[in-house]
């Protein structure tokens, strides 16, 4: 017994010691660090890693998640920041939101590498240069762009409410039918809560999302946050963005605010009835694309940047984004969709059309005011 | 008839009693073994061990994680106990200046809300390149579960029969190979007890290595986490199942290990 | 071990104690000095109480909320434990004194965060109580209400802790002189009414150290608020780490550390308090 514990305790304190566990250091580890919810770290690992894997038997893969919504990027931008004055960095590919994406540039903490990929032409749409009022030019490409939009049961709800006005009284009549996460569980909730200050903030939406900031704008959103905090008495408030979806599925709440992509995933999975539909009320709720980036002293640049160029293929946006785990792709659409039958093409569009998407997909607000309305809701409603 | 009328009452009141233990315990068995379950109905549509396969697949996050959280957990154990017994000796046997205060000292992560240290802790750790390192995470389970160690250990040594210790001198022994050969094989049990319990706080630690270990530490209890959160019950289940073996199982013998010689002693 | 002189088995005590003693210093009380400080430093350096305003006025409903939940739970565990106490004490039925001693220890060692995934599936709305009892009859499904709120954490911290007091405080009964006790029943006296004017107060301090430990243990659960509720109002931690992990804002984060450590010195300070004006040690 004695000699046993005290090889235990030998062991141990040899190892820890000698700095810990061993790591295999004979071939490539490519570290992907990405924010969000599972599906994504999912695409990475369970998609992307063993597809590059196959043309590149030297790397091997290694997918990390961070966690949904902005504490997963920044828990990224906490790693590199850590590593600042190391020569290597421990990431090699992150996946990071809009609103962490301005900041990283601007510390130094990423590479500017997206005229270095052949891919790097593909993606031309203005968020893949603006992030939220910050210039992001050359330094990400969009992995996916993603909306966001109320669910609900047709069976149980006949007549959805067509804008946030209506929501309103619905959730009025029907208390405690309507969920949303609110803040600190992911990015669903917190589109909901932008949309609801853009459809009740008495200012210009336009304003918010293109700038110039002004911090007195926030003085005019008194009235939603207090309708707000009087709104969410009538409603559920759910443990995240998944917690939303697993809600509905179990009956608890009859609508609430989705990732449309995770929406499509849940009903593939059977996770969801498959009667379920999606509605994108107005005046609009924001989406946001997320972001592959590479950081500045990345250990393995060359393999990142071919890790990047596949995942930002015609094909791979084709076949995993769209057809696979129902985003809109990154890249310009017209790449895409000479990869798809129109079918799978359309699968993207039957709740949510191209003009509903034209006319209410929003983005998110400038940084500035993102903040000022997240503040806001800690202030004045949460609290 | 008149017989179990008396037990009427009790058995309600116990019945209720084991529904409010066991009910959330069986719901998650349920779960493990559910595969297909959604609303309305009242029970899993179908059972099976889908779940299970996934789990246990090669290459399996669980699997990876739960690797992880037994060597943190051994690791913690070694620290733990090159820790504790010499200071459970010397707390036990040898005179020292201000004991009281220093064994209070042990309690202290127990008497402050530890979370609010573990969110410093992490930040210290970065400086020194420790966040996300299983030695970070190894060094945050040994300061939470050192209470137990020392604690423990000092009252097994001090239940130790002083004069087996004062025989082994009187025919010669030294010192060292008393304790070696008289005192530790004697306080082993209470060692080992000890043991099992830094091991089961460190294999059912979260909050601090959800600070200092992520993301490049998964344990088990944080991939529990993930999959709770991510809406995937099945492997939520099976992974606390999982959790909850040890756990039960220790509670069960937890007395076979404790005997009430060493519990008496504990703490003073 | 009376042979060597007692110097130097001063100095060799201390030279053991001195790495485990060491190791709490630097791993638990130098970051604990370290957030009492930063609660105090503003993001730029300098003195502040910033971060309590923002505290305050972020969360004040969240403190409030920590405070409701954590008292209540510790007056049921309270309660719970001696009710569990008592009748193993004090229980006429061997058979359903073994029952009871069986069962209530259950949860003992089983990890915060796995309660939470057992009570999280059980007590939503179409969870297994819920569908229990409307197959007995007991409700109408359209009644059935969600426990998922303040109620579920109450819950969930009372069916954890509950069998930790309750160990503490039965072993506490069991080694009272019995004697007090018989000679109260031959003179009559109800059980009840030996339990609450006997027992209890000669157990009365492992009960409250054992309230205690389960307040601070409470005090600082991440999991449990955000798997069991989600929602808002919560609990501190979980803004903690909201704050942590979504700002890096260290100093509103620990000025909420410093309110949580206060809290628990406040329910430490009414037990002491209490043990002084009984005329009794604390």
């Amino acid at each position: 017994m004695k000699r046993k514990l005290w090889l235990l305790a030998a062991t141990a304190v040899a190892a820890l010691t000698l700095g810990a566990v061993p790591a295999a250091a004979q071939k490539v580890t490519l570290n992907v660090v990405t924010a969000g919810d599972q599906n994504m770290v999912d695409y990475v690992k369970d998609y992307l890693a063993p597809m590059f894997e196959k043309d590149n038997p030297n790397v091997t893969v290694k997918a990390v998640g961070t966690g949904p919504g902005d504490a997963g990027s920044q828990k990224i931008a906490e790693k590199l920041t850590a590593q600042k004055s190391n020569n290597a960095w421990d990431v090699d590919v992150a996946v990071v939101h809009q609103k962490m994406a301005g900041d990283m540039v601007k510390e130094g903490l990423l590479a500017s590498y997206v005229r270095e990929v052949s891919t790097g032409a593909l993606s031309t749409a203005a968020s893949a240069k603006n992030a939220l009022g910050a210039n992001v030019d050359g330094f990400v490409i969009p992995m996916f762009q993603s909306q966001t939009a109320i669910a609900y049961n047709p069976a149980l709800v006949k007549d959805p409410p067509k804008t946030f006005a209506e929501l309103e009284a619905w959730a009025k009549a029907n208390p405690k039918k309507f969920g949303h996460n609110g803040i600190k569980g992911g990015m669903s909730g917190i589109s909901f809560v932008v949309g609801w200050i853009y459809a009740n903030g008495g200012g210009d939406a336009d304003r918010l999302m293109k700038g110039p900031y002004d911090p007195a704008l926030q003085n005019t959103w008194d009235a939603a946050f207090a309708r707000l905090k009087e709104f969410n008495k009538n409603v559920t408030i759910t443990p995240g963005n998944a917690g939303t979806l697993d809600m509905l599925n179990r009956g608890e709440i009859v609508m609430g605010p989705v990732w449309v992509d995770m929406f499509y995933t849940w009903m593939a999975d059977g996770k969801l009835p498959p009667t379920m539909k999606l509605n994108l009320i107005g005046p609009g709720m924001p989406g946001q694309p997320m972001y592959y980036v590479i950081p500045a002293k990345a250990a393995n640049m060359a393999a990142a940047k071919k890790f990047v160029e596949l995942a930002t293929s015609p094909k791979v946006q084709a076949d995993g984004i769209v057809k696979k785990f129902n985003w809109y792709p990154g890249i310009d659409a017209q790449h895409v969709k000479a990869q798809l039958d129109d079918a799978t093409w359309n699968k993207l569009f039957v709740d949510v059309t191209p003009q509903d998407l034209a006319a209410k997909g929003k983005t998110f607000p400038i940084k500035q005011y993102f903040d000022d309305i997240l503040q806001g809701y800690e202030k004045k409603v949460a609290n | 008839m008149r017989a179990w009328l008396p037990w009427l009452p009790r058995a309600i009141v116990l019945g209720l009693f084991a529904f409010i233990i066991f009910g959330p315990l069986m719901n998650l068995v349920l779960w493990a073994f559910a595969e297909q379950w959604y609303f309305p109905h009242k029970l899993p549509l179908a059972y099976g061990l889908k779940f299970w396969n996934q789990v246990f697949k090669p290459r399996s996050d669980a699997i990876g994680s739960l690797v992880t959280s037994i060597w943190i957990a051994l690791f913690t154990v070694g620290a733990c106990l090159a820790l504790a017994i010499p200071a459970g000796y010397a707390l036990a046997r040898l005179s020292l200046p201000w004991r009281a205060a220093i064994m209070l000292a042990f309690l202290l992560p127990q008497a402050f809300p530890s979370l609010a240290v573990y969110i410093n802790v992490a930040r210290i750790f970065y400086m020194f390149g420790l966040n996300g390192t299983i030695t970070g995470v190894v060094l945050v389970h040994t300061v939470h579960g050192l209470v137990f160690a020392v604690w423990i250990t000092t009252a097994a040594f001090a239940a130790v029969d002083r004069d087996l210790e004062l025989a082994a001198r009187n025919i010669g022994a030294s010192g060292l190979v008393t304790f070696f050969t008289v005192t530790l094989p004697l306080a082993a049990p209470g060692i080992m007890a000890s043991a099992i319990f830094v091991f089961l706080e460190s294999l059912d630690e979260f909050t601090g290595t959800f600070f200092v270990g992520v993301p490049d530490v998964t344990t088990l209890p944080l991939l529990m986490f993930t999959a709770s959160l991510a809406g995937n019950y099945q492997i939520a289940a099976i992974t606390a199942l999982i959790l909850l073996v040890p756990s039960v199982g220790f509670m069960l013998f937890v007395e076979r290990f404790l005997k009430a010689d060493v519990m008496a002693k504990v703490g003073a | 071990m009376g042979a060597g002189p007692a110097i130097g088995h001063r100095h060799l005590g201390l030279f053991l104690v001195a790495p485990a003693l060491a190791t709490v210093l630097i791993l638990f009380v130098y970051p604990l000095c370290y957030s009492l400080v930063t609660a105090f430093v503003a993001k730029e350096g300098g003195f502040t109480f910033g971060n309590f305003l923002r505290a305050f006025e972020f969360y004040s409903v969240d403190i409030a909320f920590t405070l409701v939940i954590i008292g209540i739970s510790t007056v049921l565990i309270g309660l719970c434990s001696v009710a569990i106490g008592g009748y193993l004490t004090l229980g006429e039925n061997p058979r359903a004194v073994a029952i009871l001693k069986w069962l209530y220890r259950w949860p003992l060692f089983i990890p915060f965060i796995v309660a939470a995934q057992c009570m999280r599936t059980f007590l939503a709305k179409n969870g297994l109580m819920n569908n229990t009892f409307v197959s007995l009859g007991l409700v109408d499904p359209i009644n059935t209400i969600s426990l998922l709120d303040w109620r579920g954490i109450i819950i969930t911290f009372v069916w954890k802790q509950l069998p930790f007091v309750a160990l503490l405080v039965a072993g506490a009964m069991a080694s009272l002189d019995r004697s007090t006790i018989e000679s109260a029943r031959n003179l009559g006296a109800g059980r009840l009414r030996i339990l609450v004017e006997i027992v209890v107060p000669q157990v009365q301090q492992t009960l409250m150290v054992g309230l205690i430990l389960s307040f601070v243990t409470m005090m600082s659960v991440l999991s449990v608020p955000i798997m069991v509720s989600g929602g808002s109002p919560t609990m501190i931690t979980v803004d903690m780490a909201f704050r942590i992990n979504s700002y890096g804002d260290y100093g509103t984060a620990n000025a909420l550390g410093f309110i949580s450590y206060a809290l628990t010195g406040f329910a430490a300070w009414i037990y002491l308090k209490r043990g002084v004006s009984q005329g009794g040690k604390p």
